[in-house]
């Protein structure tokens, strides 16, 4: 380089801005939908209304883990006198406690938990309790809320279901992987397929009505049967939520000592987009509704916790390297339990802060966006996009996706959610004044611009770039 | 591209150092080269009293000589030894390789621009018969010594008496020696033979002399043996100098004429040129003008290259030194030009031999990042500020964007180009295959010279009914074992032979001609490897002739890449075809659609190669934690794809563009 090319990135996004008050604060507001209207206009700051949870606990780390978790050992099923499970709970509520609060918007209680992990299955339901009763204390807790914990066979008997529904839990995101005793095995499941079946049927017997099974396609060794049979296995459950993960090889886990990408004993691209099309198609034909890349979910059941990432709203976050996002600040804890203590002492006596009230680039949050909305059927919103970011760059995002129309790979929707027809496109000038039916809405098709979505977004984010 | 690394030790603009030294030393001597040492701070005095006075040395007390060898055979060494020798420098102070300024010259060994030094010298040697020797003013040219700058090298030659041709004890001689022998020859100059490098244990000076006599007609009595290393034999070099190379031979009384050697470009004096003063006289002051160009000038500051720029306020009959006359490029100080004073008496003839600088290679420069156009833009200004001989035109490729077309005088001169801009000025390039200029003749009798392949219709209206290409003279010093392998090489490239002989029992020498196309891309480099090295290798600009050719386009899903296309001889149409879609099938990723990559000559096509659609490129999980981290990757694949050139729906990636280089 042999200059700097850097153009302030606010005369690329807004040359005509249509709303000279807008901030960026009203990003949060592109994906709002029209069911709370009231609050999300009453204020162009947000106070969140989802908190994330880590509790950070397994028996073991399965082989293609890199979260931030704490391996209690293999035969630790109960850990109600675990002082390492005690104590981190602990320094949980003081993190709770201590974290500002907006204090003109104190009145919105939260809307959504998610206990994720780890295992959080394998903590004491009084210690969930008190976890719960904190949050309810610092930021309120509203009736309705969703309360999602992911729970892992072979960690909860018929009665700590029990106890965690009493405690408010009304979502469970059953993390299965597999419904074959080999697979669990080699990706080092703490648990076995007889372990999967029961998980079920006490989650099935407890009555939990919304309830979810995860499954990771692309193991090792993993065939086409295989996971034809997991899916329908799956199915047959009839969970009101599927969550089909891809495997994907990180540094520094055991599969990535093991394993490249795309060889075997994992399956070839080929291989791997047919079983994302499999999946794609056996749960569509089961009526689950293919809501976001990796989601499924029976008509009502989308897990409103997720939306709130989806939709690029804030949220908390509590406990062991988890990432908040307040006041337009992505900000992660620590991964290591000393270095969490530490922060959490620092947060108390004031000399850390977890949000912020700066304004956030414009183009980072536009990429933000992009590539969180892209992720969803319902795709990106280019009234609201426009709205915050101009309507240049909408054109040019159009124009961008024009060609991927055609290859069948982006679909452009109209007001109505009705697909544009290619030769519509074509012809439209795109431009919003003079075309009768103005494109509201661009979405990647199911599977196979999905499939493609990295392509695809880093498409988006170089025309937000340039 | 690694191409015709060693093929010679200086390329262009003549370095010449007066080397000022009189070993008896007097006072007024003593306290002229303490002046030397700090010419900078002197500057000022100088202008009002020169320090060296040039009146001492009538033309019969100047010699003006170069050095000419093959690469590595120790000439800039040896230019080193000799300013060391008349105090021109201080021994062991200044850097090796004095005269070769540039950062190429040094890592190549190469001489890229011309140099002078004036050097100062009594000869110990006539002073025997008591009789008190004169000084000498001698004047070193040193000249680039490779074929692309030959006429750079015949205009520093033209300045010259006499010249030093130095061949490796060892080696012998090399492709190089040959050409520099014949330019020396031609010119008429005094040549001196030293055979240097005899500290070498594999030193066998017998057998250069065989060599010198037999392929040069050299008396062997007449070579002089040195180790520029050790030091072995130089006190004999510039006696030789004195004694057998005559005085220049112009005339004092006459108008003045100037022959411009080179001339560079400094940031705060403006352009300098390097001159050598043929007839007449030149004073601080006087009005100048310029045979080439017309315009005039006025002569701001004279002197001397000793070793630095040392101001004389004057310039005589024979001597060699610079002006800096105000102007403001050096496109319009032209290698070989006449300068004459404005108000000559009568009209000035000028100097033989001018001719405007023929460009053999063309090839298009791009910026590597599309938006960097205005930095490359700016970048190739300020170089050819330093080498007029590059022709810049601006250019647009579809798939590169704006860029330059560029000529130049071979290919070490566009690969020392390439390297200057990215070492000198930080430029990224990507540069198109190069390509030599073809002219076409079409049934309606226009004529076309196509220094760009991609500017040649497909299909054109008319019909071709001729095509020219330039070709070379080469000339291949290789040992005798060698010579098959390199008749196979040479004839795959479409060489002709014109004479194969032998040096001696171990060494043969052949001539070729060959299209310049043909050893444009890679020959240099194959002609070493099957040799092991041995092979040296010259050439040197021949006709044009018939041929056979056809321009072969490169498609990616059917849309021709301008930037790829290419012009080559249809025999060989298939396989560089072939070449060519192998290797960009090889360097350009899978895409979202499947990829045809075909060559095609007009409609037909002859070769062809698919790359399927990607299948599947998605990250499965997004949550809070992870949008950072998604994020940061997606930006990465983003930049990935923003440094990649765009053909129609296909990203290419730069590597692609080097790739092609290398096919022949």
């Amino acid at each position: 380089m042999l200059k700097s090319t850097f153009t302030p990135i606010y005369l690329v996004l807004s040359p005509k801005p249509k709303s000279p008050k807008l901030s960026s604060h009203i990003i949060t507001n592109t994906f709002s939908n029209s069911t709370q209207p009231v609050r999300q206009n009453s204020s162009l700051k947000h106070t969140p209304s989802s908190a994330y949870v880590h509790l950070p606990f397994c028996r073991k780390r399965c082989h293609y883990c890199d979260f931030p978790i704490v391996a209690l050992g293999s035969a630790s099923t109960q850990t109600q006198n675990d002082p390492r499970v005690s104590n981190y709970i602990q320094w949980l509520c003081r993190e709770i406690n201590a974290t500002k609060i907006d204090e003109e918007n104190t009145n919105t209680p939260l809307q959504t938990v998610f206990f994720g992990g780890g295992t959080p299955s394998l903590v004491p339901p009084t210690m969930v309790s008190s976890v719960l009763e904190t949050l309810r204390n610092k930021f309120g807790l509203s009736q309705s809320a969703e309360i999602s914990m992911e729970m892992d066979p072979g960690t909860f008997d018929y009665k700590k279901m029990q106890e965690m529904m009493l405690l408010g839990v009304n979502r469970v995101s059953l993390g299965v992987q597999a419904f074959q005793e080999k697979l669990l095995r080699s990706c080092g499941r703490a648990h076995g397929l007889k372990e999967v079946h029961e998980a079920i049927d006490i989650v099935k017997s407890c009555g939990v009505e919304n309830w979810s099974i995860d499954l990771i396609a692309s193991l090792p060794h993993q065939t086409s049967d295989m996971w034809e049979e997991s899916l329908r296995l799956a199915i047959e459950a009839q969970p009101t939520h599927v969550s089909v993960y891809d495997l994907q090889i990180e540094q520094g886990t055991k599969f990535g000592r093991m394993y490249a990408p795309g060889e075997f004993p994992l399956p070839c691209e080929t291989q791997s987009a047919e079983f994302y099309k499999m999946a794609s198609r056996m749960l569509g034909d089961a009526n689950y509704n293919h809501y976001e890349i990796s989601s499924y979910c029976k008509s009502g059941y989308e897990c409103r916790h997720n939306y709130t990432y989806w939709k690029n709203k804030p949220f908390y976050a509590f406990g062991l390297g988890s990432t908040s996002f307040v006041g337009g600040l992505r900000f992660s804890r620590p991964k290591m339990v000393n270095e969490y203590m530490n922060f959490v002492q620092n947060l108390e006596n004031g000399s850390v802060n977890s949000s912020s009230d700066n304004d956030i680039h414009g183009k980072d949050t536009a990429m933000d966006v992009v590539m969180l909305s892209l992720r969803t059927a319902r795709g990106l919103d280019l009234k609201r996009f426009g709205e915050s970011f101009g309507s240049s760059l909408v054109l040019s995002l159009l124009e961008a996706y024009k060609p991927y129309v055609e290859s069948e790979h982006v679909v452009f929707l109209d007001e109505q959610r009705i697909t544009i027809g290619i030769d519509d496109v074509k012809n439209a000038h795109l431009d919003e004044t003079n075309s009768e039916r103005r494109v509201a809405y661009i979405r990647l098709s199911d599977p196979n611009g999905f499939l493609l979505s990295n392509e695809l977004i880093a498409l988006a984010f170089g025309v937000i770039d340039s | 591209m690694g191409y015709l690394r060693k093929a010679s030790k200086t390329l262009k603009q003549s370095n010449y150092v007066s080397l000022l030294f009189n070993f008896n030393l007097t006072h007024q001597r003593f306290s002229l080269n303490r002046a030397l040492f700090c010419t900078q701070s002197r500057q000022n005095n100088t202008k009002e009293k020169p320090v060296i006075d040039l009146s001492q040395y009538p033309p019969e007390l100047v010699r003006n000589f170069s050095i000419i060898a093959h690469v590595d055979h120790g000439k800039s060494t040896l230019a080193d030894r000799l300013l060391e020798l008349t105090g021109t420098i201080k021994k062991g102070l200044g850097q090796p390789q004095y005269l070769d300024k540039l950062q190429v010259e040094r890592e190549r060994g190469i001489t890229v621009k011309a140099q002078t030094a004036t050097m100062f010298y009594k000869n110990i040697i006539n002073g025997d018969d008591g009789k008190e020797s004169p000084n000498y003013l001698l004047n070193l040219i040193d000249t680039p010594g490779h074929v692309d700058f030959s006429y750079e090298v015949s205009r520093s030659l033209a300045a010259c008496q006499g010249v030093l041709l130095v061949v490796d004890a060892a080696q012998g001689v090399q492709a190089q020696t040959v050409a520099n022998f014949y330019l020396a020859f031609e010119s008429n100059l005094s040549i001196i033979p030293v055979i240097n490098k005899i500290d070498q244990p594999t030193a066998d000076p017998d057998r250069v002399k065989a060599q010198l006599k037999s392929m040069f007609d050299l008396d062997p009595s007449d070579a002089l043996l040195t180790s520029a290393k050790t030091g072995k034999g130089l006190e004999q070099v510039l006696p030789a100098v004195i004694e057998r190379i005559p005085p220049p031979h112009g005339r004092s009384e006459s108008s003045l004429r100037m022959l411009l050697l080179d001339s560079y470009y400094d940031e705060y004096k403006g352009v300098i040129c390097h001159v050598a003063v043929v007839d007449g006289a030149l004073r601080k002051g006087d009005k100048i003008s310029s045979a080439a160009t017309g315009r005039s000038y006025e002569a701001l500051d004279i002197g001397i290259m000793h070793p630095e720029l040392t101001s004389t306020g004057v310039l005589l009959t024979g001597q060699v030194g610079y002006v800096i006359s105000g102007m403001r490029s050096t496109k319009e100080a032209r290698v070989g030009d006449t300068i004459y004073h404005t108000r000559s008496e009568g009209p000035v003839e000028p100097l033989p031999g001018f001719k405007p600088a023929k460009h053999m290679v063309f090839s298009g420069l791009y910026p590597a990042d599309g938006s960097d156009f205005e930095a490359l833009n700016h970048a190739i200004e300020r170089l050819t500020c330093n080498d007029a001989s590059v022709s810049v035109a601006k250019e647009t490729s579809t798939a590169l964007g704006l860029g330059f077309r560029c000529g130049f005088l071979g290919l070490l001169h566009m690969d020392v180009f390439h390297q200057r801009l990215e070492q000198e000025y930080g430029a990224h390039i990507i540069s198109t295959v190069p390509t030599v200029p073809y002219i076409y003749e079409y049934s309606d009798g226009s004529k076309l010279e196509v220094q760009n392949p991609a500017s040649l219709p497909s299909n054109p209206k008319q019909r071709v009914v001729a095509c020219w290409e330039p070709t070379v003279i080469a000339t291949i010093v290789i040992p005798s074992e060698y010579v098959g392998p390199v008749i196979t090489l040479v004839s795959e490239r479409r060489g002709q032979q014109l004479e194969h002989s032998f040096i001696d029992s171990q060494r043969a020498f052949m001539k070729y001609r060959i299209p310049l196309r043909e050893i444009v891309v890679d020959f240099y480099n194959e002609l070493k490897s099957i040799t092991s090295g041995y092979a040296s290798f010259d050439y040197e600009d021949s006709d044009y002739q018939p041929s056979d050719l056809v321009k072969l386009d490169i498609l990616l899903n059917g849309q021709p890449v301008d930037a790829m296309a290419t012009i080559v001889h249809n025999s060989k149409a298939y396989r560089v075809g072939r070449e060519l879609v192998e290797k960009l099938k090889k360097v350009i990723d899978r895409q979202m659609f499947e990829i045809s990559i075909q060559a095609a000559i007009g409609s037909k096509i002859v070769a062809r190669e698919t790359i399927t659609a990607m299948r599947k490129n998605v990250l499965a999980k997004c949550y809070g934690g992870d949008i950072t981290r998604k994020r940061k990757l997606l930006e990465k694949q983003k930049e990935g794809k923003k440094r990649m050139k765009r053909v129609g729906s296909v990203d290419i990636p730069q590597e692609a563009f080097h790739e092609l280089l290398k096919v022949s």
